[in-house]
């Protein structure tokens, strides 16, 4: 199905894992088989998770059609907040959620008809990675993940019965480096705005990521102390955008990204050699033969997560298939390619079955690969011996600060990062 | 014939320069996209191949290209055959010195001129207020034709400017009707022109970016597509796809020279009919 | 009589002319009263609603960063203007002056006029191999020794910027140059040279001041589309650079509408004030 080839695709890539794991199939009930072949879900979010392979894989798998449409994450908001006929699933952030919810565009799930709602990790319940670790600053899952009752408009405290979205994928985001370029080891977030790499650094352009990447940054340089990152007030929020609009007006920056493609032209091509980046990134530019290097930092990892949510107008078969659809995107067979992208799943005990032991140890335990460890086109990502940057799931997801955010301040927060952009 | 003078040989290598400049990138990326299936987005070149123009046409990680072409052929030929029509149809208008003509006038001329991204965002927020739905074929369309349009009344400006009336007068002295004198006259006479208001009609709305950025809906036109591919792709595929485009624009571009060189022939030989037909 | 041919001049107009007026009406005029009326909104973090308050202006006028980016695309509009006109220019003059027959003139001016058939996000983004840091051209420039290091500023840039701007609207000045000058009477020329002008009298005297419509109408299109553009500014300036349309798509992503209604006002009203002002030098409708 893949011929082997060096040169990165997530399509051949995903293609290739299809192919490997096209085996297992989980019986579509019968008794409505024909009906459920006419059904169509459209389903739109980033272009990190929202592959055509999963289509073709639901297809097959359940018999209904899903319709994929990837934007950026901007867009994606734009959508969800304003076009609720648009899309049937939606698969969105969740900081993106904490925007959207209020708008009353999504439906409540029920948490009885998820299956392996048991095995979920219990960052996007409780919010707690193990019962005794902190929980960073930020929109965490779990604050935004449940509501009380269907219906309602704000979110619940704790868990409840209704789930916003049902987590899919997530992982603790840190700098994106070339080793080889840089010649020294980099420890700290600071290293962003150091003037040694002027002209060769890179953030992205999303606001409420961007922001908390900047925040990082600031907190680790020793300029400001934030009350609390993930709800900035506005006096941090102008302290932060000045320090960088500095930098911007020294040049310190090569360019901004916007997807995570683009970071990844961005790396590979050598016009930067330090930046915000997302891990598939890495691996991609990896898969190039190019040193590059997720750095594990001392303050820690800024997180993100994602989940599945349904469409208010959503009822009868198609919201059966809706349930259908995500009972089977949690029973491991996406999971287990997204975490050989190094995302983790939500699910992770699932997705074991759809990786080999080594993959499993490297990937998820942060054990020295046994073998090589290859992307499923079968390009060399990591020779044998070699361990994951930052080590096993819990030592990377126990570390992270803070989480993508949605402030009280947002739309200040909007406006002053546009005026950044521009600045 | 006098010698050239130096003058010439100076331009005339400024001109080729300006030749290269305008041709040098588009075969930069025509030669990348046969890179081999381990190359990059830039230079050197690994090995060379086709497999980027069959990666075309297989399904990418996200989007859907041919969907997307698909659209925007449709869409092109909506805009084409709407912008003939109604820029003939204003042309004519135009002759008359109607009452209102001006304000007309100076609106197509902010049309022309207004920055594209208001026309989308003002289309976007219209649609959105009043509930409707935002697709290519309607909202998309009617953007794309304010693009157009302009510039198919500018051609017909300079068409009836060299307009000769009298053959206008001896079709009425004959007998001939309104309808008649246009029908059997005037279009028959400004037909080879109105070829090029078709291929701009066509071109500009292939190409169009800005306009449909906020109008087109769910659904990717071909520049949206390309738009979202500039993001979204690492791989030389796009510049597959770049190549592809540029040959698709020509290739509409000859078939249109022809279809005028064809006309110019027909004409050159039924010449000698004219005014039989009436 | 008389009266009734009046009447139906002007009805049969109307009629002729009504389908241009409706797509104007309801794909320009409503959607700039609709930018209009939005720009007094107020915006939720996902929807906009009605009001009526100078919010938006206020933060508009308020910030340092408006006046900058105003700054910054009157700045790409003059720059690319002066260059486009002095290509543009020199372009048509050699092909309408140069080029003795009229074959020839005709195959030279289609060989330019072809690219702008094609996709214009296609051809800015064929500069970026040849523009980075490890690009052709600073390969070539290394292997021939003319520089020890990369050259930076050719990518993401203000330079990259407007090399794209006038790769891509220098034709809009060659073909209202090239036509005008088309239509220029031979016979003037050489009465200039008769009259004892050197050819560069000639091209200051005769050439330039006939040529003035057809300049006129080049810098309209240019100044237009500069000064509206977003996407050539935000790829290959790699967002670092600005003008008023990227911050309007700013706005736009972040679902700031009322905001960005503010900003294309203003916009508005700079492009039309200009143009208004250079439409004072042409009559376009007669110089076609």
């Amino acid at each position: 199905m893949a011929k082997p080839k060096v040169g990165y695709s997530r399509r051949s890539l995903l293609k290739a894992g299809g192919a490997a794991l096209a085996a297992s199939t989980l019986p579509a009930p019968m008794l409505w088989a024909q009906e459920t072949k006419d059904i169509v879900l459209r389903q739109f979010g980033t272009g990190v998770s929202n592959l055509n392979d999963v289509a073709n894989k639901v297809k097959e798998d359940l018999g209904f059609t899903l319709e994929m449409t990837a934007l950026d994450s901007d867009s994606v908001t734009q959508r969800a907040a304003t076009q609720p006929d648009s899309f049937d699933i939606a698969d969105i952030e969740y900081w993106i959620c904490k925007k959207v919810w209020p708008t009353g565009n999504l439906q409540a799930m029920d948490v009885s008809r998820i299956a392996n709602y048991d095995k979920i990790v219990g960052i996007f319940k409780s919010g707690k990675l193990t019962p005794d670790s902190e929980i960073a600053q930020g929109t965490a899952p779990h604050t935004v993940g449940f509501i009380p009752e269907p219906g309602a408009r704000s979110f619940a405290d704790s868990e409840t019965n209704w789930m916003t979205l049902i987590p899919t994928i997530y992982n603790a985001d840190t700098l994106g480096i070339r080793p080889d370029l840089i010649g020294r080891p980099i420890e700290s977030w600071a290293e962003l705005l150091n003037p040694e790499f002027q002209g060769k650094a890179s953030i992205l352009d999303i606001s409420s990521i961007g922001i908390m990447d900047m925040a990082m940054v600031c907190e680790a340089m020793g300029e400001i102390q934030y009350g609390d990152k993930g709800n900035m007030t506005r006096d941090e929020i102008d302290a932060t955008m000045a320090i960088f609009t500095e930098a911007k007006r020294n040049g310190q920056f090569r360019a901004f990204w916007k997807t995570f493609d683009e970071s990844v032209n961005l790396m590979a091509s050598g016009e930067v050699v330090i930046q915000s980046m997302w891990s598939p990134a890495i691996t991609a530019v990896k898969s190039r033969g190019i040193p590059c290097v997720y750095q594990p930092l001392k303050e820690g990892y800024r997180s993100w997560g994602g989940g599945i949510g349904l469409s208010n107008a959503l009822s009868g078969m198609e919201l059966d298939a809706a349930y259908d659809y995500i009972n089977w995107y949690l029973s491991g067979w996406v999971g287990g390619y997204l975490m050989r992208q190094g995302y983790y799943s939500a699910v992770p005990e699932t997705s074991k079955d759809f990786m080999t032991e080594n993959e499993w140890g490297y990937w998820f335990e942060g054990k020295a690969a046994t073998d090589i460890i290859t992307s499923p086109t079968g390009d060399k990502l990591a020779e044998a011996g070699e361990i994951r940057d930052g080590g096993s799931f819990e030592e990377r997801m126990g570390a992270v600060a803070c989480w993508n955010a949605v402030m009280d301040e947002n739309q200040y927060m909007v406006r002053k990062w546009n005026e950044f952009i521009a600045a | 014939m006098d010698r050239r003078p130096r003058s010439f040989y100076v331009l005339a290598a400024v001109f080729g320069l300006f030749v290269l400049f305008l041709y040098g990138p588009i075969l930069t990326i025509g030669i990348l996209s046969f890179q081999g299936p381990q190359g990059g987005l830039t230079f050197p070149m690994n090995g060379v191949s086709l497999y980027w123009f069959r990666d075309l046409f297989e399904q990418q990680a996200v989007g859907d290209i041919w969907g997307a072409f698909r659209r925007s052929f449709a869409l092109g030929l909506m805009v084409m055959v709407s912008t003939v029509v109604i820029s003939v149809m204003a042309g004519l208008a135009f002759r008359k010195r109607f009452r209102g003509s001006g304000l007309l006038f100076y609106a197509a001329i902010t049309s022309l001129v207004i920055p594209s991204i208001l026309i989308s965002l003002g289309v976007g927020l219209i649609f959105n207020q009043l509930g409707l739905k935002i697709h290519w074929a309607t909202s998309g369309f009617g953007s794309q034709l304010t693009w157009t349009l302009p510039f198919g009344l500018l051609i017909m400006f300079a068409v009836f400017n060299r307009f000769d009336k009298s053959y206008e007068e001896a079709a009425r002295d004959q007998g001939a009707s309104a309808w008649q004198t246009i029908r059997h006259v005037v279009l028959p006479i400004i037909a080879p022109s109105l070829i090029g208001v078709a291929l701009f009609g066509f071109t500009l709305s292939y190409d169009e970016f800005a306009r449909t950025l906020l109008t087109a809906g769910s659904y990717n036109t071909l520049p949206l597509e390309i738009f979202g591919m500039t993001t979204n792709v690492t791989t030389p595929v796009i510049y597959a796809l770049g190549t592809l485009t540029t040959l698709f624009s020509l290739s509409i571009i000859a078939a249109f020279l022809l279809g005028a060189w064809i006309m110019g022939k027909r004409r050159a030989r039924l010449g000698s009919d004219a005014g039989k037909g009436v | 009589m008389a009266i009734r041919a009046f009447a139906n001049r002007h009805v049969a107009g109307w009629v002729q002319a009504a389908p241009l007026a409706a797509v104007l009406l309801g794909f320009l005029i409503a959607p700039i009263a609709m930018i209009v009326v939005v720009s007094f909104w107020g915006a939720t973090e996902f929807s906009i609603y009605p009001a009526f308050q100078f919010d938006n202006y206020e933060f508009l006028f308020g910030s340092p960063v408006t006046y900058r980016v105003f700054l910054a695309t009157f700045k790409y509009a003059l720059i690319t203007w002066a260059l486009t006109l002095t290509i543009g220019f020199t372009v048509a003059y050699f092909l309408a002056f140069h080029v003795r027959s009229l074959t020839m003139q005709v195959a030279l001016f289609l060989l330019c006029t072809i690219p702008f058939w094609t996709s214009n996000i296609i051809r800015m983004i064929s500069w970026i191999p040849f523009l980075g840091r490890n690009g052709i051209a600073n390969q070539t420039l290394i292997s021939w020794g003319v520089i020890d290091e990369p050259l930076e500023w050719l990518l993401y840039s203000d330079f990259a910027v407007i090399l794209a701007f006038v790769h891509l609207y220098t034709l809009f000045m060659v073909v209202p140059i090239f036509n005008t000058m088309m239509r220029i009477d031979r016979s003037l020329l050489e009465a200039a040279r008769d009259a004892g002008a050197s050819g560069f009298q000639t091209l200051v005297h005769v050439v330039i001041p006939l040529t003035k419509p057809g300049i006129m109408i080049g810098t309209i299109f240019v100044v237009t589309l500069v000064m509206g553009d977003f996407i050539t500014v935000r790829f290959m300036s790699g967002s670092q650079r600005a003008n008023v349309g990227r911050l309007i798509s700013n706005d736009i992503a972040l679902l700031q509408y009322p905001s960005a209604a503010a900003t294309a006002v203003v916009l508005l009203c700079t492009v039309l004030i200009v143009i208004a002002i250079l439409l004072r030098f042409v009559n376009i409708r007669r110089e076609l």
